[in-house]
């Protein structure tokens, strides 16, 4: 067979290598470690949004049976360097988040005294038992308020609340916007979400005092991002600091940052020479992980009468909550919505300005689609508005509107580069998948009986894959544009491939190994994939911002044909064949066109237990290390369509119909970009009409228990269609591009669009997510009233 | 999220069990299903001395005939009650109700004792109490007594039972024969706790209403009977008209309240609604429209 025909595992459906351990609960999570003299940590938690601290008195709960120690801040104050997450971004103020707050707190759910007990159960109790004198401070928990000169300051050394402000432009926003014959416009408003992983946070630092290692076992995305992290706070160097995220259970962001609870575990285990674990429990998780979206944009479309666009402006106002988080900064969030809003849409003028507004809540934080959730939703409800008011069917507006074929590479408005992307193929395939003009006929018959039910798009475009040379966050100074595999070949010939991403549910350890050994030439289940632990790899980040498929994938590929052209070497000369006639396959390799062949095995027993019999230039071991880096990035993309329906007494919202068709290139697995977009598309319905972080003005956290925050479930979720379209990548190494977020950052636009859709006979348009039966209930009788 | 330290008896007849809470007073908790106490234990919202987990007093669990009525033990979980052909057959609405609890795995632990007792202002059961007349039995050291459901609820998460008390068994008296029912409510999603939730019986005779009951749940600090909506509908025909009118009355009769997941203004809006489908749907039923 020629070698372009063999079936190759880069497309095929293989089930999840990591399942089976997994679904048998034989996952090793950051809890599941449990060394000889564990402690446990439980923290006392800030009752108030903004207090001075007094005094603390730890005395009662120290002497309670079972509690082996407990800190304040300022005991530890000198036991670690405060986290500053800085950035070259020009109007950016960087702040101090402390392990355990000091002098004062700024969010309900701050850290501010750590007990360590015997048991969780102990360190409770005693937690209780510590009493603070707080002196409450004024504060602002709207972000317009906070934004005001006079608002009470949560960090007095940056004398203002507005800890960021940025402004993107192209052309003259202002004159196209003026000349515009329709406009459009409106305040949206995406509120406060929760990242909720299954898993919540974990920590358990082990030091080991006569080696002086300290290894940290993490719930992290980001290994090598903490152990650089600890290094620099802790003031040690890196190689006796290991940091390992074996299994992790989901991520979406909340796990990509370094925390407080992190580090301290660190801190308390050297200093008290005993594993030390903390597990989040999920109240602690709602007020204390890192949260998502929260902005107001005011945003304007200004279109010609025949649905060109030919302007945009948006004003956006970000709450940042009380922290920068580490090291992606406060700035991530809100500056991408304004980076990301122009969307997959040709657009002569922008312009996009953004401020930051620190509040007393937990810190924003990457979230799954990070600022384009919300970029999406502004857009593509401007787009729907637009439509409307031309009797442009939303989906040809699109069309018309986006980047053509021709045009790409693409500059966008805020200076994103589209590569090649198949934006018109996915939306031509949602459309046929739909059946269209048959849906829209029978909308009308189901209107014209009562029903409310409407069809709502989402078209838009991010960025994947991102190289070295555009920071993931804006100025950071983290290096997360490359990615590095070691490839070696053990004397038994399996494969061990060794990445510095960290899987936390992507099934990273399927789609690596497919990869590796169709470029190797091995069999599936003779490469183990090693990844979530810093110890194989000089400098490493984690797992995010769809990286690993690409920058892993990438470097995988490269590492594999180096490793290859070893292994045909030294088959060659075993063999006694030019390596140009060899072929690897199916962890043999055969001299093309005879039956004689060797297994990766024998060679690899040759080259190294008959070492001295190999000639002097192949001496070397079966290994091969390979750095990857996509310089810019690519673009993923996607359309997805949603036809809900509401129920015209209750404003019960159902989603009926769900398609998605997705460009991420060459898909490696399909089954696993399914669940990658069922899963997204899952978490984008929960955003769009469920989940909410609902704080009051004084910055209590209202919604802090599951009963109250409320997440879909499966009776929520509509079954989905996805359709692959794979639109070659010109700029990545295997055509990868980047798929782990799309399905949260179009669903709630296609959603808000869809339930507009079905307010459409009552002029109803709505701005504000999640869109709840109360808010839905107040939209139509404000409506009903207006008539 | 872990309780405080508590002791643990599994007593195995309800006199000991009242022996034991008449001992501890107010220290004391029973454990049914634990499916409310629980969490509560787990907030550290409760921090009793002392669990008496009622789960092994056998005799409990059970779903007889009893002379123009039902008894039901007080551990007689939420899915028997949803199952039970006897149910099905006598009080088709319960079944249909408990359809809406929480999800498979709590209604196989919740009881009809822990749910009347827990008494969450938007708890199914509690209406149905309410709707269906039950009569409530508690036993303490001091002897036993039947409480109407009508003077069981008497604020929100309190009843008429004493600390020292356990609800051992629930009559249900048969609806009117004839009678239909509907029930109907709304949650954010499948099995939260509703938002609003109507229950309703009527009975109809020579096209005359001669019973009409409405309770509602969600609206008011304890589920609610709606007087002033029956006496709407008692005597007339079952109309739209009057079915409109008895269901704006219905709203009037709500105590709803703000909270995070809805106004008190939307709430009653709820009422409206759902009274409205299930005075609709009880009608269709006596009128043997729909089974
Ligand atoms: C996620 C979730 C969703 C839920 N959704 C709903 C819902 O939609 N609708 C709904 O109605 N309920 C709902 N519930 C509550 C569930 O139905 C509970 O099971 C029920 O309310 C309490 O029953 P239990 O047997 O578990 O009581 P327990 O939790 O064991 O006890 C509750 C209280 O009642 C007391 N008690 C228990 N038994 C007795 C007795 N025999 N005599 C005196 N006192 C007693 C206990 O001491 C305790 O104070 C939900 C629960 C959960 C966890």
């Amino acid at each position: 067979m020629r070698e372009e025909l063999r079936p190759k595992l880069v497309g095929a459906r293989v089930k999840r290598v990591e399942d089976p351990r997994l679904l048998t609960g034989q996952g090793s999570f950051a809890d599941d470690y449990r060394p000889a003299g564990m402690v446990h940590v439980a923290l006392l938690r800030s009752a108030y949004p903004h207090a001075r601290l007094l005094r603390i008195d730890t005395a009662a709960a120290r002497s309670m049976a079972g509690v082996v120690a407990v800190f304040t801040g300022d005991e530890l104050a000198e036991a670690a360097r405060p986290m500053v997450a800085t950035s070259k971004m020009k109007d950016y103020r960087a702040t101090a988040m402390p392990m355990l707050a000091r002098g004062k707190v700024r969010y309900v759910g701050e850290p501010v005294a750590a007990v360590v007990a015997a048991s969780r159960y102990i360190a409770e109790d005693a937690a209780r038992r510590i009493n603070v004198d707080y002196a409450p401070l004024p504060a602002a928990s709207d972000p317009l308020r906070a934004a005001e000169a006079s608002a009470p300051l949560l960090h007095e050394e940056v004398r203002s609340n507005i800890v960021l402000s940025r402004e993107f432009a192209r052309g003259d926003a202002a004159a196209a916007m003026a000349a515009a014959p329709l406009r459009v416009g409106a305040r949206f408003r995406f509120r406060r979400k929760a990242v909720l992983a299954l898993e919540n946070r974990c920590y358990l630092g082990d030091y080991h005092r006569g080696r002086r290692e300290l290894t940290l076992y993490s719930a992290t995305q980001v290994p090598g991002i903490v152990r650089d992290a600890l290094s620099e706070l802790m003031a040690m160097p890196e190689h006796l600091i290991r940091v390992v995220a074996a299994d992790v259970g989901g991520g979406f962001g909340g796990k990509a940052s370094v925390y407080p609870e992190e580090l301290l575990v660190a801190v308390l285990a050297r200093r008290l020479g005993r594993p030390v674990k903390y597990a989040s429990d999920r109240l602690e998780d709602l007020l204390s992980t890192s949260q998502a979206f929260d902005e107001i944009v005011d945003a304007e479309l200004g279109v010609a009468n025949d649905g060109t666009i030919a302007a945009l402006t948006a004003e956006v106002v970000g709450d940042v909550g009380a922290y920068s988080i580490y090291p992606w900064t406060a700035a991530l969030e809100p500056v991408q919505v304004v980076s990301f809003l122009p969307g997959p849409y040709r657009m002569p003028n922008y312009r996009g300005r953004v401020r930051g507004v620190a509040t007393p809540k937990a810190p924003l934080g990457p979230y799954r689609g990070v600022g384009r959730p919300v970029a999406a939703f502004v857009m593509e409800r401007l787009i729907d508005m637009a439509a409307r008011r031309l009797g442009i069917d939303p989906l040809a507006m699109r069309r018309q509107n986006f980047v053509a074929a021709e045009e790409f590479p693409y500059r966008t408005g805020s200076g994103i580069i589209w590569d090649r992307a198949g934006f018109a193929e996915c939306l031509t395939a949602v459309r046929v998948a739909l059946d269209y003009d048959a849906l829209r006929r029978w909308q009308k018959e189901a209107r014209a009986a009562g029903r409310w039910i409407g069809i709502g798009f989402a078209s838009y475009a991010e960025l994947t894959g991102i190289g070295s040379k555009i920071p993931a966050a804006p100025g950071m100074p983290v290096n997360t544009g490359t990615e590095t595999a070691t490839l070696r070949i053990d004397p038994s010939g399996s494969v061990t491939a060794i990445f510095g991403v960290a899987s936390h549910g992507q099934g990273l350890e399927t789609t690596l190994a497919q990869v590796v050994a169709d470029e190797l030439g091995v069999r599936l289940e003779d490469v183990r994939i090693v990844q979530g632990d810093t110890a194989g790899r000089a400098y490493t980040t984690g797992t995010y911002a769809s990286r690993s498929a690409v920058l892993a994938g990438g470097a995988g590929k490269l590492a594999a044909a180096a490793l290859r052209e070893k292994v045909l070497r030294a088959a060659a000369h075993l063999l006694e064949a030019h390596v140009d006639d060899l072929v690897a396959e199916g962890s043999r390799v055969a001299i093309r066109g005879t039956d004689r062949s060797l297994s990766f095995r024998e060679i690899a027993r040759s080259v190294y237990l008959q070492f001295g019999r190999m000639p002097p230039e192949l001496q070397e071991e079966l290994e091969a290390t390979k750095l990857y880096d996509p310089q810019f990035g690519t673009t993923s993309s996607a359309t997805h369509a949603a036809v809900v329906e509401i129920d015209p007494e209750t404003f019960d919202v159902r989603v009926l119909r769900y398609v998605v068709a997705e460009d991420c290139g060459r898909v490696i697995n399909p089954m696993i970009v399914d669940g990658q977009v069922h899963g997204g598309v899952a978490q984008g319905i929960g955003a769009a009409l469920l989940e909410e972080l609902v704080y009051d003005g004084e910055g209590q956290l209202l919604s802090g228990s599951l009963m109250d925050y409320l997440v879909p479930s499966a009776a929520e979720i509509p079954p989905m269609e996805v359709i692959h379209i794979e639109a070659e990548s010109p700029t990545t190494l295997g055509g990868f591009r980047g798929m782990g977020e799309g399905g949260t950052i179009g669903a709630p636009a296609a959603i808000a669009n869809a339930v507009t859709d079905a307010l459409a006979p009552l002029g109803i348009e709505v701005t504000e997510l999640p869109v709840t039966p109360e808010r839905l209930y107040r939209l139509v009788e404000a409506a009903r009233r207006k008539e | 999220m872990k309780p405080a330290p508590f002791a643990y008896a599994a007593p195995r007849s309800v006199e000991e069990a009242a022996a034991l809470l008449a001992e501890h007073g107010g220290d004391a908790r029973l454990l049914a299903g634990g499916q409310s106490l629980v969490p509560m234990l787990n907030f550290r919202l409760l921090e009793p001395a002392l669990l008496v987990d009622i789960n092994r007093i056998a005799g409990l669990d059970g779903i007889a005939e009893i002379a123009g009525g039902l008894r039901l033990g007080a551990l007689v979980r939420h899915r028997m009650l949803e199952t039970s052909p006897l149910i099905a057959s006598r009080f088709p609405i319960i079944a249909a109700a408990m359809a809406e609890v929480a999800h498979l795995a709590i209604r196989n632990r919740g009881t009809i004792g822990g749910s009347l007792a827990h008494a969450d202002p938007a708890a199914e059961l509690p209406l149905l109490a309410l709707l269906l007349e039950a009569r409530i039995t508690a036993v303490s050291t001091q002897g036993r007594r039947v409480i109407a459901a009508s003077d069981f609820f008497t604020a929100a998460l309190t009843t008429a039972l004493a600390p020292d008390e356990i609800l051992t068994e629930i009559e249900l008296p048969d609806p009117p024969a004839g009678s239909g029912w509907g029930f109907a409510e709304l949650a954010r999603r499948a099995g939260d706790f509703a938002l609003a939730a109507v229950g309703v019986i009527i009975a109809e005779a020579g096209g005359i209403c001669r019973t009409a009951r409405i309770a509602m749940a969600g609206v008011g600090p304890t589920p609610l009977r709606a007087p002033a909506a029956e006496a709407l509908l008692q005597g007339g025909t079952l109309d739209t008209g009057a079915i409109a009118a008895a269901s704006r009355a219905a709203a009037a009769a709500a105590q709803p309240a703000d909270d995070l997941h809805a106004s008190a203004a939307y709430r009653r809006h709820l009422v409206e609604v759902l009274t409205r489908g299930a005075l609709s749907a009880a009608v269709a039923r006596a009128r043997k429209v729909v089974p």
